[in-house]
């Protein structure tokens, strides 16, 4: 019996197939511009004065990604804090380093795919959100879940990182993860 | 002075930029708070509640071309329907007394409809799926509405006037055509103006279905040995004709809920198990209205609600064929009946939840419940003649007790610990007690560990009860039912583990086990229709419940039960099966989106074999199969919806288990069927 249930175990996760879900998009399209403003250095990464909010995707993720951008547009018409906000939508194929962004924000993708988009968040020195709470452990930033309650995960590999600097009230309210956890 | 003013605008700067971060931080839990609010109304968090719990959301079962409630509810793990010679039908929950309504409740947006006089609700089953926003199913005792504790599972059904504030949804009106002539037609719309919002729901619907069934139970002596050589075989009238209605209004803390579900239905299999005539009728009406007030004060949230409900049995039918012999008279143009009693409750309930203690969150509330009978007429074609002709027999000879009435008050009081971060713990009782046998006290206590994201294990205990329904407790001078209000409440006392795996945001598994001790679990038979507490039965089963994805265009549902036990009867120690239930019941759907207007869906049930009762000679019911497929176009232009679904497409031989001596060969259901919607959204 408990070799039949590892197995399943091990059949069921090896299913690649995802979905979005209606409420944790809505969720993290409401929490995350506002945590970029919750960075003590956000002045220094905005394009054109906005903070330009870039949203990651795969092809066949377009209509999740236009949501997402009618969401964040609809909700701060009138920006985040005292910025302006602007919502780009940005193929994995098509991100480099010269894409535009004071945030991005990943939704599914392949490994390399995900990996591409921590490190350009790297180099451009942005935070870098993610839909899924797994993708952290290829480097992207934070992932907003919806558990008992809504609950913020941060990368522990934030520590490391010099170029952001989030609101210390922030720190004491995510829960910090470590690549192992996966 | 320049740096004097200097360092005064650095400082300002910096004041300003704290405050804004303040402002930002406040929106921002305010936001995580409403997500938290809605996630936990909408059991998006399912798998943190402590209870046993599947969610199903209409709008993928729609694309399945699952047509109503009890479509939707037949996916559910551990579910198996049942039905009976009027044909009133009820899910059955992990095999749990498919002779008993009532071990399940059904609340629609939190109000519960099960009707005083079978204590089922058939007349909700066939509500449109379109009405119907979200439906959230508990196995297992309990409920997430506080002070309901039901008894083997709690259904809740969320209609679109469940509104949060970003979540809109679209008004729309639904059309649907299919087999038996099934006709059906309704819209959903809300309104929102100011603080007063308002939701309506309509429909109509109606089918033509009979169904070849018989030899009827006239051959197996339900009205006497005289009669065998009467019974027939034929078409059963299993039609019905509903239309529904309705209403909630919400204006600041003020709310109101209604709704009249005007039910009728063919006699199906026959008051007195012999075949009724195409056209006789039962009909179940069912209405209720309620008030509600809810207030938050700081830390404490009142939430007050006062309601009145409406349920009647309405049968007009022929009870027995021509030449019918009851006790030497002969009924030459054959026996005909009118039954009505139409039942009042009236409830009143408050509860109280203080959130000011860090890791505790404290419920406690009543409810009582005044349940009556407020009308009541027996006639029957004439005893002592046999003459076609009815007679009031409702003083001298009532099938009813027009008196019938009950009083029931519950208290609760409950605690959802947070002990941890990791592990939250619910612990409560209910108490209860009735104008006749009392429920007493029930404890209950769940324990949720949250190991991580990915792990999350439960453990529940819990007892609750059933009480009799008013069918069991007041009918009399019947040749199939005869009530006694001497009749203690059901009683089960429930132990279940749950392990629950997330591989990622969409795809988990849930599994569990479960042992459940029932006792008193009230039976009659056709020989013996006085209504008894007669047995206890040991019920333990596992379900896995398993959602995912092959690709990212399509989404995988499966879920597996394997149930088993047994029963005793009172003053005897013999371990008898368990009877008329399925050990193995597998359910499971596909679908497939080609692209956003084009999916196709596929739905595969396997309900296992059935042992009888351990008098019953017959052999054990078979096993079936059915697979049923729907394609699903939406037309995002002009907002339009079509699917076209062809259920049991294999016509696999649906048959519900019928009691020994009454319709020998069960209660065939139907066969292949189709059915055609068309929905619009505005």
């Amino acid at each position: 019996m408990i070799r039949v249930l590892f197995f399943s175990l091990l059949l069921f996760e090896s299913l690649f197939g995802y979905s979005y879900d209606d409420l944790l998009l809505r969720a993290q399209s409401a929490i995350y511009p506002k945590i970029v403003v919750l960075d003590k250095k956000v002045s220094s990464k905005l394009v054109d004065d906005k903070i330009l909010f870039t949203v990651v995707y795969c092809k066949e993720d377009h209509e999740s990604a236009l949501f997402v951008k009618q969401y964040i547009q609809n909700k701060y018409k009138d920006g985040v804090g005292k910025y302006p906000i602007s919502v780009d939508l940005v193929e994995f194929s098509q991100l480099s380093k010269e894409t535009g962004a004071s945030a991005l924000y990943v939704l599914y993708g392949s490994k390399n795919d995900i990996k591409k988009a921590a490190e350009i968040a790297r180099q451009k020195r942005v935070i870098s959100f993610s839909y899924n709470l797994e993708n952290l452990k290829y480097g992207l930033l934070f992932a907003a879940v919806i558990e008992k309650t809504t609950t913020l995960y941060l990368n522990k590999e934030y520590k490391n990182i010099k170029s952001i600097e989030l609101a210390d009230f922030l720190l004491q309210s995510v829960k910090f993860i470590d690549k192992s956890a996966f | 002075m320049k740096n004097k003013y200097g360092l005064l605008l650095l400082s300002l700067f910096f004041t300003c930029i704290s405050l804004q971060a303040e402002d930002i931080s406040s929106s921002l839990f305010s936001d995580m708070k409403q997500f938290d609010t809605v996630a936990a109304q909408t059991k998006q968090n399912e798998h943190y509640q402590p209870y046993i719990i599947s969610v199903f959301e209409t709008k993928e079962l729609e694309k399945l071309g699952v047509s109503n409630l009890k479509e939707a509810l037949m996916l559910v793990p551990g579910v198996d329907m049942a039905t009976d010679n009027f044909n009133v039908q009820t899910p059955i929950f992990r095999g749990s007394n498919p002779s008993a309504y009532g071990q399940s409740k059904l609340l629609v947006d939190g109000v519960v409809v099960n009707d005083l006089f079978f204590d089922a609700y058939t007349q909700y089953l066939f509500m449109p799926i379109e009405m119907i926003k979200r439906i959230e199913v508990i196995r297992g005792p309990g409920s997430q509405v506080e002070g309901i504790n039901a008894y083997a599972g709690s259904i809740n059904v969320v209609t679109y006037a469940e509104n949060f504030k970003g979540f809109a949804s679209n008004d729309k009106a639904v059309l649907k055509y299919g087999s038996y002539d099934y006709k059906m037609g309704g819209f959903v719309k809300s309104f929102h103006i100011q603080n007063l919002k308002a939701h309506i729901d309509m429909y109509y619907q109606k089918d033509d279905k009979k169904i070849a069934s018989g030899p009827d139970g006239l051959s197996q002596g339900s009205l006497g040995t005289d009669n065998v050589g009467l019974s027939r075989s034929g078409e059963v009238p299993l039609w019905f004709e509903e239309y529904g209605l309705g209403l909630s209004m919400e204006y600041k803390g003020l709310s109101f809920k209604g709704r009249i579900q005007q039910h009728k239905q063919g006699s199906a299999y026959g008051i007195n198990l012999a075949l009724p005539q195409e056209r006789d009728r039962i009909k179940l009406p069912s209405y209720y209205a309620q008030l509600g007030y809810a207030k938050k004060l700081h830390d404490l949230h009142i939430d007050i609600k006062a309601g009145i409900k409406y349920d009647a049995f309405d049968s007009k039918a022929k009870l027995g064929p021509d030449n019918l012999n009851l006790r030497g008279i002969i009924f030459l143009n054959g026996a005909y009946g009118e039954h009505y009693a139409k039942q009042r409750t009236l409830y009143q309930s408050t509860y109280l939840q203080y959130n000011g203690f860090e890791k505790h969150h404290i419920t406690l509330g009543y409810i009582l419940r005044q349940e009556k009978t407020i009308a009541m007429t027996s006639k029957l074609s004439d005893l002592a003649t046999g003459n076609v002709a009815l007679v009031d027999y409702t003083d001298t000879l009532p099938f009813f007790d027009k008196d019938a009435g009950r009083n029931i008050y519950t208290f609760w009081v409950e605690d959802e610990y947070d002990v941890n971060e990791k592990i939250s713990l619910l612990y409560g009782v209910n108490y209860e007690r009735t104008s006749y046998k009392d429920a007493g006290l029930e404890p209950r206590v769940s324990l949720v560990y949250r190991r991580d994201f990915k792990n999350i294990f439960k453990a529940i205990y819990s007892n609750s009860h059933r009480n009799p329904s008013w069918q069991e407790m007041f009918t009399k001078n019947n040749n199939a039912r005869v009530g006694t209000t001497s009749l203690q409440p059901e009683r089960v006392t429930s132990y279940e583990l749950a392990y629950i795996r997330n591989f990622s945001n969409s795809v988990y598994l849930q599994s569990n086990v479960f042992y459940l001790r029932n006792s008193d679990q009230i039976y009659n038979s056709a020989t013996d229709p006085l209504y008894k507490n007669t047995a206890k039965t040991d019920i333990y089963g596992v379900e896995f419940e398993y959602k995912g994805h092959i690709s990212s265009k399509d989404v995988l549902y499966a879920n597996y039960t394997y149930l088993n036990g047994g029963y005793k009867l009172e003053g005897n120690n013999t371990n008898y099966n368990l009877p008329n239930v399925a050990h193995h019941l597998f359910k499971g759907y596909y679908i497939y989106d080609f692209d956003s207007a084009v999916s196709l869906g596929s739905t595969l049930k396997y309900v296992g074999s059935k042992k009888r009762m351990s008098m019953d000679p017959r052999s054990d019911l078979k096993a079936y199969m059915t697979l049923d497929t729907a394609l699903n176009y939406k037309n995002s232009r002009y907002g339009y919806t079509l699917n076209a679904s062809v259920k049991n497409i294999f016509n696999a031989d649906v048959r519900y288990p019928s009691p020994q001596n009454t319709y020998i060969d069960d209660f065939k259901q139907e066969g292949r069927t189709f059915l055609v919607t068309f929905k619009k959204s505005f």
